[in-house]
């Protein structure tokens, strides 16, 4: 054990020792207002800017207040939190199916117009969609859709970056695999659940991962396409209510933890693919 | 098999496949796009029908010094965001570099903050730049200064791109990682035999080879300061005296605040058009052909 030890302290330098330790710093330093963050959420509000991190009265209280008092200020975060899932679970189960089928189409079948549709899917791509928010607002407000979930949903569904991200992980699947579900006379549905998701996990925790995020995340298009409180996503009540009630540090902290906690927990459940489809996407 | 005049089963398949991604892009996509077009040519106000006033609006965004002045904002920004992100970014891929083993550790922790919510954390930081936030009282104590953010013109942009570049350090630093991987060890130790300084070989082997990996981070680095909207949305709310007012900020005041669509529609396309030649114009100075000969 104690031999080990020596072994791998002599592995470096001690300037190469501090280095990494300087590393591993600067890393943890990074998850600092995470910390704050949850720290902040558990303390009473006029204790918050008092005191260090772990100092202070740790209660529930600000969660409580949340859920209880801010709904009666016209804040129904429940409602909200419920609407958040509702909508990224939709917008996420869609694009992920829709783009694995369209992207087995566009990486394996032979169609005409094939590699024309990738290059519109490439130019789709290089065109910002901060661009569209007005039309679309236009487009949505036509469709009486405005302060409905469709409006959040809808527009949503398919994402051509998807398609093409998968697609290019579909291209590198042995022939094999497709040739023995042809034989097997699999259905497409078939085969592309069966065969060709199994083997492209990690892309496709990529593109869910994204998907998810960005929906959940998404700020500036459910800010203009609902004005109604009792309709709104959570990242949009949680800013509307810090906009007004700034002061209850306490509680925005809170409402700030619930906006994360998916995300994070996520991104922890996910890491292995997330990393290695990582280094798919840099390629 | 024997060529048959009409389609395969695959090939229908395909079509309908492609077909359906083609008919939500109709809509949610070209038709916004030929609004967008239609809009920036007319005079509208949601309610009315839209009335044909040519280069009108082109003229009037032109002479706005609020659009202006948003536009030199993000100059400002990425003068400050550029350089914090490329240090930022090297540190992290050296660093990942550096450590053997707890590498995916090291880069979970720099990425989270990529993959974790934006309006949460813009609100994090708000509270962490007030004048009794963490950050000033930490100072205080070890310099005895306070440092006012939010309220100062030229330190709100920097608070601004401070907190970007957090948000983005991870991610381009893995960028750089990945390219760091692709150059040959022999290079250094020919170098080292040619006495070169760690300095020599940082400016001479390893920035020139990473420079694809550069221009991308570049070129995201560009994107993202044109598209900046919820972090000075809800940090500084484009104040203090509109020192951080953003494009996406005054394209979102004209339409919904203001009620000039027409006007916002042509702010986008101009600010769509800025960003390409900010990229056009930084590949033609930037970028190298690199071979490895």
């Amino acid at each position: 054990m104690i031999r080990r030890l020596r072994a791998l302290l002599r592995s470096r330098s001690p300037g190469g020792w501090m280095l990494t330790i300087a590393i591993y710093a600067l890393a943890l330093t990074w998850l600092y207002p995470f910390a704050w963050m949850v720290a902040a959420s558990l303390k009473p509000t006029a204790q918050i800017y008092a005191g260090g991190l772990f100092s202070g009265d740790f209660t529930l209280d600000n969660f409580r207040f949340l859920f209880a008092t801010a709904d009666k200020l016209g804040r129904p975060f429940l409602k909200a939190l419920a609407i958040s899932a509702l909508v990224t679970g939709a917008v996420t189960a869609s694009v992920l199916l829709s783009s694995a089928f369209i992207a087995y189409a566009l990486a394996r079948l032979r169609f005409p117009g094939r590699t024309l549709f990738g290059d519109f899917l490439l130019l789709q791509m290089v065109i910002p969609t901060s661009m569209f928010i007005l039309p679309l607002f236009v487009l949505v407000k036509e469709l009486g859709l405005l302060n409905s979930l469709w409006a959040l949903i809808l527009p949503s569904m398919m994402s051509g970056w998807g398609i093409y991200m998968m697609a290019q992980s579909f291209k590198a699947i042995p022939e094999e695999y497709l040739d023995a579900a042809r034989l097997d006379r699999a259905s497409l549905w078939q085969t592309v659940t069966r065969v060709v998701v199994p083997l492209n996990r990690s892309i496709i925790a990529i593109v869910a991962l994204f998907t998810f995020t960005g929906t959940w995340d998404n700020f500036l298009w459910p800010l203009i396409a609902i004005s109604d409180t009792e309709r709104m996503p959570l990242a949009v009540l949680l800013a509307t209510f810090s906009k007004q009630y700034g002061s209850y540090v306490g509680p925005v902290m809170a409402g700030a933890v619930l906006q994360t906690l998916p995300l994070v927990l996520l991104f922890a459940l996910f890491r292995r693919h997330f990393l290695q489809g990582m280094s798919l996407t840099l390629k | 098999m024997n060529r048959r005049p009409h389609l395969s089963r695959e090939a229908w398949i395909g079509l309908a496949l492609a077909g359906s991604y083609l008919l939500f892009t109709a809509v949610f996509w070209a038709y916004p796009f030929f609004w967008l077009a239609k809009l920036s040519v007319t005079q509208w106000r949601f309610f009315d029908t839209p009335v044909f006033t040519g280069p009108r609006n082109l003229l009037l965004t032109l002479r706005d010094p609020m659009f202006l002045q948003a536009l030199w904002n993000v100059l400002r920004f990425l003068l400050l965001y550029v350089p914090l992100a490329f240090v930022g970014a090297l540190v992290v891929a050296f660093g990942l570099q550096h450590v053997g083993r707890g590498k995916a550790f090291i880069a979970l922790c720099f990425l989270l903050s990529n993959v974790s919510s934006g309006v949460a954390m813009a609100l994090v930081f708000t509270k962490i730049f007030s004048a009794t936030g963490p950050l000033n009282r930490l100072l205080f104590d070890w310099a005895g200064i306070a440092i006012p953010w939010t309220t100062d013109p030229q330190l709100a942009m920097l608070a601004i791109a401070l907190v970007v570049a957090w948000k983005f350090v991870g991610y381009y630093g893995l960028i750089l990682y990945s390219g760091l991987l692709t150059i040959p060890k022999e290079l250094y130790d020919a170098a080292r035999l040619d006495h070169a300084g760690p300095l020599t070989r940082l400016f001479r082997i390893t920035l020139p080879l990473l420079n694809p990996q550069l221009m991308m981070v570049l070129v995201f680095a560009i994107l993202v300061s044109f598209g900046l909207f919820t972090e000075p949305f809800l940090i500084t709310g484009g104040g203090p005296a509109d020192s951080t007012v953003t494009p996406q900020m005054m394209i979102y005041e004209t339409a919904f605040r203001r009620l000039q669509p027409s006007h916002a529609a042509m702010m986008s396309i101009l600010v769509s058009a800025a960003t390409y030649l900010l990229i056009v114009v930084a590949r033609r100075l930037f970028e190298r052909k690199v071979t490895l000969a």
